[in-house]
């Protein structure tokens, strides 16, 4: 199994260093399971956070990898995120996910609120406080398709015969559910989905709720941290974890 | 490259630096949430800080091929947004003068006609901006949402803002920092050159308002067209630093530049107002030759004769000044 993990290992970072960016789909490495808890607390409580019941589940340590530049012009970026905690439970017809990961500086703000009348009707416009400022953020990306077998899309926000849904979750924006189909092809789709997030003692904890997906799905996830500058493919990542 | 290219040429020896252009622009275009501290047009004064402030030198821009780094500017570099403490000073009976809040640092036009010494003469000159619609632009290249584009028929370049997603690389690639970051939206804007009035056979907001009637506007590649004529056929308007190698589409015609003193008769070489070092820092080294032709021009009709060029410049309607064609190209949708 080792041999196997390896194998896989060295096939993703040859395909990262290479730059050559795989369109097709990936071998799933065996080992990369992430079980699933069922949970007697209601998706409201786990939603909110609730320690009581987040804590009664095991939590995955799962790796994180940074990106390599991906533009000429970008700054160098150190590994300050090695791994994030993930927790699924499944309660009510739904999967709540629960990320955890450790970021010593906390990016997020509160943005002015646009008032419900058109500008061109108000003295006053929202003024922009900050122009270079970006947000921790972290994404849960899922095949739109389930049952692909042992091929799982590409890691690179899938492919074109695997498009994937991405929930992604923005400590200034908050929820919002991305679709994609290959590097550089997500877009937003104007939906929204349940999500929470709080952070304390240097530490994010954000809960996602996803429809509940059958076992064998493969997940994967990412995190953003806004001091690094991160955004776009500027980020961490982990590589597929298949659901028990 | 595009099939065709509109641009304009901005004569800096008419600019009275009233700044009708900006508010013609920005009661257009940034008069929303999020834009108050977005000039898609501005106008700074040479040599000066610039807005935002120190922008000459902050980077972006092509190099061997290559996009050059460039950091974010800050708010700071904008400069905040400030208001006035009116309802005390109004309604509240305090005794204390109107003050702004908080303490203004910078902010567009900080530092009008502060200028720069010319050994014991202050000198300055006002220099209008706009997105320059580059031939190879920066911004374009930089964006991984593949959100900017160049119109096909008319070289003018546009962010989509169903793709952008905020991620501000354009900005850092953009040398002249003229693309806004919008806060409320997420997205960022930049001028668009008035398509849409331009399609109507309207010119430019900018261009229809200023009454230095400084600014020319047409297709680069229309040999009817002012541009074409005063960039390519007297070749008297250069881009601003043609060094970032993104090919400016917008075009200044430089000052004459007379001596300091006693001008009559003297070559700008011998007493030059504005030290020619600073035009070539602005426009390159070419800035001498045409200043030599426009010098060669004032005196051919000082001597009673007819120049072609300078007629141009004076751009006395609007006929002469502008010529704006509808769309050449239909776009298949």
């Amino acid at each position: 199994m080792r041999i196997r993990l390896l194998v896989i290992i060295v096939l993703v970072s040859l395909q990262l260093s290479a730059g050559s960016w795989a369109q097709t789909g990936v071998k799933l490495a065996a080992g990369q399971s992430l079980s699933v808890a069922a949970s007697s607390a209601g998706i409201d409580t786990l939603l909110s956070g609730g320690p009581a019941a987040w804590n009664q589940i095991a939590a995955k340590h799962v790796a994180l990898n940074r990106t390599p530049p991906l533009y000429d012009t970008d700054e160098p970026a150190t590994l300050e995120i090695p791994s994030v905690d993930v927790r699924v439970a499944r309660t009510g017809g739904k999967l709540l996910v629960q990320l955890t990961w450790r970021d010593a500086t906390h990016d997020a703000v509160t943005l002015a609120e646009v008032p419900n009348t058109p500008p061109e009707t108000r003295f006053r416009k929202v003024q922009t406080e900050a122009d270079d400022r970006f947000f921790d953020a972290a994404a849960i990306m899922f095949p739109e398709k389930a049952g692909t077998g042992a091929i799982a899309p590409s890691l690179q926000m899938g492919d074109a015969e695997h498009p994937v849904a991405i929930y992604y979750w923005n400590a200034t924006r908050g929820p919002m559910l991305m679709q994609a189909q290959g590097r550089s092809t997500t877009r937003r789709t104007g939906k929204t989905f349940p999500a929470s997030g709080s952070y304390q003692n240097g530490q994010w904890s954000v809960i996602f709720q996803l429809p509940d997906l059958p076992a064998g799905t493969t997940v994967a996830f990412a995190v953003w941290n806004g001091g690094q500058k991160d955004r776009d493919g500027r980020k961490y990542f982990s590589v597929w974890q298949v659901l028990e | 490259m595009s099939k065709h290219q509109y641009a304009m040429v901005m004569d800096l020896n008419k600019c009275l630096g009233c700044q009708t252009c900006t508010i013609a622009c920005k009661k257009l275009w940034t008069d929303r949430d999020g834009t108050g501290y977005m000039y898609w047009n501005n106008v700074e004064t040479r040599p000066g800080l610039g807005y935002p402030r120190q922008w000459d030198r902050i980077g972006g821009g092509w190099r061997d091929g290559a996009l050059q780094p460039s950091p974010l500017p800050t708010m700071d570099d904008y400069g905040h947004a400030w208001e006035y403490n009116y309802e005390q000073r109004l309604y509240e009976g305090k005794k204390q003068p109107v003050m702004p809040s908080p303490d203004p640092k910078s902010g567009v036009n900080w530092d009008e006609d502060v200028g720069g010494m010319n050994e014991d003469e202050n000198y300055f000159f006002y220099l209008p901006r706009i997105c320059n619609h580059c031939t190879y632009p920066a911004c374009l290249e930089a964006c991984p949402r593949k959100a900017i584009y160049k119109r096909d028929e008319d070289g003018i370049v546009v962010i989509d803002q169903d793709r952008c997603q905020g991620y501000r690389y354009c900005i850092k690639a953009c040398p002249y920092k003229k693309i806004y970051f919008n806060e409320v939206t997420g997205k960022s804007e930049k001028c668009i050159f008035c398509y849409p009035r331009l399609e109507k056979g309207e010119v430019n907001a900018c261009a229809a308002q200023c009454p230095g009637r400084l600014r020319f506007v047409g297709l680069l590649d229309d040999p009817e067209s002012p541009v074409h004529k005063l960039v390519l056929v007297h070749k008297i308007a250069l881009p601003l630093f043609p060094e970032k190698g993104t090919q400016p589409n917008v075009f200044y015609v430089p000052p004459f530049n007379p001596p300091k003193r006693e001008n009559y008769g003297k070559s700008i070489q011998e007493d030059p107002r504005v030290p020619l070092d600073y035009l070539i820092y602005l426009f390159g080294p070419e800035v001498k030759d045409v200043i030599m032709r426009l010098e060669t021009e004032l005196k051919k009709t000082q001597e009673g004769g007819r120049s072609e060029a300078l007629q141009l410049l004076i751009g006395r309607d609007a006929e002469t000044r502008f010529h704006v064609r509808p769309p050449l190209v239909q776009i298949q949708v």
